[in-house]
């Protein structure tokens, strides 16, 4: 077990450098020290709480949409359409903020919220899961285009009754600040959505792991026939899957509007599902593991912000980072798989010489 | 004896974690049939890989004619003139019969023609009943096998390794089968068998390699030597088999489970069981004899719910359960070991106490406030590790990482657990090692001894005639016959498992 963990440990952080060194290696290609820029990036960010706190700011919704992605992973299903499930919540939360901010108290607006995306977001997902379990289509299939239909969605609302009141862009008015997500620390821009996701990311867990519905879903995700054959009524549980998975990215429209945005911006976000779909590979689908990917997602994605603010180096150069360091970070799986099998091998040797 | 053939020195294999060969050395003459004798898991089929290029040796050298030799691919084994048929034939099934033979042979335009007269001439050279024309998906297995095996002759074969090839087979085909053997050898070229039977062995090998947790215990000719000594190398112990004489009358008792009228019709059309009924009393073993894929996993399934009949009704103690599903099934306490543990009995991935949750993940008392009530089932699991001797260390033990024998006795004490009323064995023991099914027969008997009633379904004839107190033979989906164990033979059963009817058979067998 020590040495697995010691594997763990050095691998990652091997891995992670590694990503830094060949992204560094495009930095020369560029004509730039890449030692000087990655120091002003560290000092960029370490200098000011701001920056700092903004590295979880950007976690938040990544967390979220990792675990949509990763939950029903576990259940052997692919949802790749939590782009389009977080833009379904990010429209509700927009929309009840607006409906419900001079009405009733900014607590409640928050809270009624906050259920409304989950509901929203999670029968957004759940089609996807009803299609699948009743027609046998492929989620694959299905999930990707329902970002297209949930895209086009977004775009209706905000042209009419979502419209802003100048009527010039395609965004909605500002939220009033009393249904602002309350900020966790002074003077950054860190909301208690960040709080919100953690405890997501924990209840998630213990939802697969503690509970028979996730040992349900699990059990699905390994062995559909077998579980059938125990009595299990895998359709349902794709249904449910899909449901869960789908409240989760919705809720990260809620934290994105109510804790950030403060109003609804066309297409704003772009990238979200896909960055949780490769945060959940790189967690290997563990939602615990997932809050560091995230973090570590939301770091390269602040210090790309600040690298694109240097002189001469595209803002890309940072999703080029990224993209290094999960092909290191997936090749470190089977490093240590290899590590794991030789340290056995030789174990049995030496066994067998006594 | 001049120079061997093939020999092997010194060939040793490590997976992580287990030593699949150590230290094995043995030789083939040319013109010998030679049998590699051994329980699951003994390193037989691992060390016939190493021999056809499947595997690499960590150490160790391969010779022939006394000269040494690497072989890193089957198609450097092949150019040797090694073949190997391996337990689960590599045919394609939407291809003919010639298509098969000579896929891997061929370049560039093919004359059909040509190879259709070759593969014709070929077959008849050795008796085959083939028609070269004929897809595979059509053919029952045995002629599939003999597929393989003319793909083999056709690539001009010396030494031909088969992996359990009389698994499939009935007894007249196995019969065939060893005929061929015979034929075959006596041209120069020489035969390894790979298989745990002790009567095969006997029957066809010159010589007899016995393999036991990897390596080599035995080198022996058959001449001098029996089945019982062969068992003792094999297991490295004496074994106490169950016997008839613990069983007692039970047909008179109350009926408890009835089958009526029941047709499963496919997709395709064609009916996997037609019109079967059956009768299963309480303290009863029935058994269910037949070649696999006559209708068996159908039959246990309408008894389990996994399949609906199309016609016809089940009861279980009077009451109509025809349209209850597998999970009121459960609850109504009817067990189920499937015949495939990997794909419908287990999660692999999963450890041994959450398999045993598989089946009762509904049921109230493995929950504590609404969570998994861990410290009960690591409990009970234990409590089964220990009553069944499941060789593993702890409840928290991964299912793949288990022996085979050890998933199956999981499987076992669940379904023994969950079945309080009808427990439905199919093929309990395929595959396992001796003491492994020596175990499970006698959980059998203990189950059908306080009053359980069993299906027991399997295509090993000494396990049927080991257990049963009545038998059916399932052909093709329908009933053969149903006999009190006492009233058959070997011969008379196997001529109704070819398909035979009860009122023939006794013109045949007498």
């Amino acid at each position: 077990m020590q040495a697995k963990l010691r594997d763990l440990l050095i691998t990652n952080i091997l891995a992670i450098v590694l990503g830094l060194v060949a992204s560094g290696l495009m930095l020369l290609f560029l004509g730039k020290n890449p030692v000087n820029a990655y120091s002003v990036l560290i000092t960029s960010v370490v200098r000011d709480g701001y920056t700092f706190a903004d590295i979880f700011v950007k976690a938040t919704p990544l967390m979220f949409t990792a675990l949509a992605f990763a939950f029903t992973y576990k259940a052997n299903l692919y949802n790749i359409g939590a782009q389009g499930q977080f833009y379904i919540g990010a429209v509700i939360a927009a929309a009840g903020s607006l409906l419900l901010q001079n009405i009733l108290p900014g607590w409640l607006v928050l809270i009624i919220t906050l259920l409304l995306t989950i509901v929203g977001g999670g029968l957004w997902g759940a089609f996807i899961g009803f299609v699948k379990a009743k027609y046998n289509s492929n989620e694959f299939l299905v999930s990707m285009m329902s970002t297209y239909v949930a895209l086009a969605i977004m775009n209706y609302s905000l042209r009419t009754f979502l419209m802003e009141t100048k009527a010039e862009y395609p965004q909605t008015d500002a939220l009033a600040a009393s249904v602002w997500l309350p900020r966790i620390i002074p003077g950054t821009r860190l909301h208690i959505g960040f709080v919100l996701a953690v405890l997501a990311c924990v209840g998630v867990w213990v939802l697969l792991y503690k509970t028979t519905l996730g040992y349900r879903i699990r059990a699905v995700g390994y062995n559909a026939g077998a579980a059938e054959m125990s009595g299990i009524n895998a359709k349902k549980l794709y249904i449910l899957a899909f449901f869960i998975s789908g409240a989760l990215a919705g809720m990260a429209g809620f934290t994105e509007v109510n804790g950030v945005q403060h109003m609804l911006v066309q297409g704003f976000n772009p990238d979200l599902g896909a960055a949780g779909i490769g945060i959940a590979i790189l967690a290997n689908g563990n939602p615990i593991g997932i809050i560091f990917a995230a973090v570590l997602f939301g770091a390269l994605k602040v210090g790309g912000t600040i690298m694109g603010q240097m002189s001469g180096i595209p803002s890309s150069i940072i999703e080029l980072m990224q993209g290094f360091v999960m092909v290191f970070v997936i090749l470190s799986y089977f490093v240590r798989t290899w590590l794991e099998n030789n340290r056995e091998k030789r174990k049995l040797r030496k066994a067998v010489a006594k | 004896m001049g120079t061997a053939f093939f020999e092997l020195r010194g060939i040793s294999k490590y997976f992580a974690k287990v030593i699949a060969n150590k230290d094995v050395s043995f030789s083939i003459q040319r013109g010998e049939v030679l049998a590699l004798l051994g329980e699951n898991g003994a390193g037989k089929s691992t060390i016939m890989k190493i021999l056809y290029g499947l595997y690499k040796a960590d150490e160790g050298e391969l010779l022939k004619d006394g000269k040494e030799i690497k072989i890193d691919s089957p198609k450097e084994a092949m150019e040797l003139g090694i073949s190997m048929i391996q337990q689960h034939f590599s045919l394609v099934p939407a291809h003919t019969v010639t298509e098969n033979i000579i896929l891997g042979n061929v370049k560039g335009v093919i004359d059909y023609k040509l190879f259709r007269e070759e593969i014709k001439r070929l077959a008849e050279l050795y008796g085959f009943e083939l028609n070269p024309n004929d897809y595979i998906r059509d053919l029952a297995v045995g002629v599939q096998q003999k597929v393989e095996i003319l793909k083999a002759l056709y690539q001009k074969t010396n030494l031909l390794i088969m992996d359990e090839p009389t698994a499939v087979l009935t007894p007249q085909e196995a019969e065939n089968l060893m005929g061929f053997v015979r034929d075959f050898t006596a041209q120069g070229n020489s035969v390894i068998f790979i298989t745990h039977k002790l009567k095969e062995v006997m029957s066809v090998a010159d010589r007899i390699i016995v393999m036991r947790a990897g390596r080599v215990y035995g080198d022996i000719k058959r001449a001098e030597t029996n089945e019982l000594e062969l068992s003792k190398l094999m297991i490295g112990r004496d074994l106490n088999w169950v016997t008839k004489d613990d069983r007692q009358e039970s047909l008179d008792q109350e009926v408890r489970l009835e089958i009526q009228h029941v047709t499963v019709q496919e997709k395709t059309g064609v009916p996997a069981l037609k019109d079967i009924s059956l009768t299963l009393h309480k303290g009863e073993i029935l058994g269910i004899a037949g070649v696999s894929g006559n209708g068996q996993q159908e039959l246990c399934e309408i008894v389990c719910g996994a399949i609906l009949p199309t016609k016809g009704r089940v009861l279980l103690d009077g009451e109509d359960i025809t349209e209850r599903k597998i999970r009121a099934r459960i609850d109504l306490g009817i067990g189920y070991v499937p015949a495939d543990r990997s794909s419908d009995g287990m999660i692999m991935d999963m450890s041994i106490a959450e398999n045993m949750l598989l089946k009762s993940s509904y049921d109230k008392k493995w929950q504590k406030r609404g969570f998994i009530d861990k410290e009960k089932l690591n409990q009970y699991a234990l409590q089964e590790i220990r009553d069944y001797s499941i060789k593993a260390p702890s409840p928290e033990t991964i299912a793949r990482g288990l022996s085979g024998g050890n998933q199956q006795k999981v499987v076992l004490a669940r379904e023994v657990g969950n079945g309080e009323k009808v427990i439905v064995f199919d093929q309990p023991t395929r595959g396992l090692d001796l003491g492994a099914v020596n175990h499970i027969h006698q959980v059998i008997l203990k189950e059908r001894a306080k009053g359980k009633s069993v299906l027991l379904v399997s295509t090993e004839l000494a396990e049927i005639f080991a257990l049963s107190d009545r038998i059916a033979i399932l052909y093709k989906g329908e009933i053969q016959g149903v006999f009190k164990s006492a009233e058959l033979t070997t011969e008379k059963i196997g001529l109704l498992m070819a398909g035979f009817r009860k009122g023939e058979v006794s013109n045949h067998a007498g």
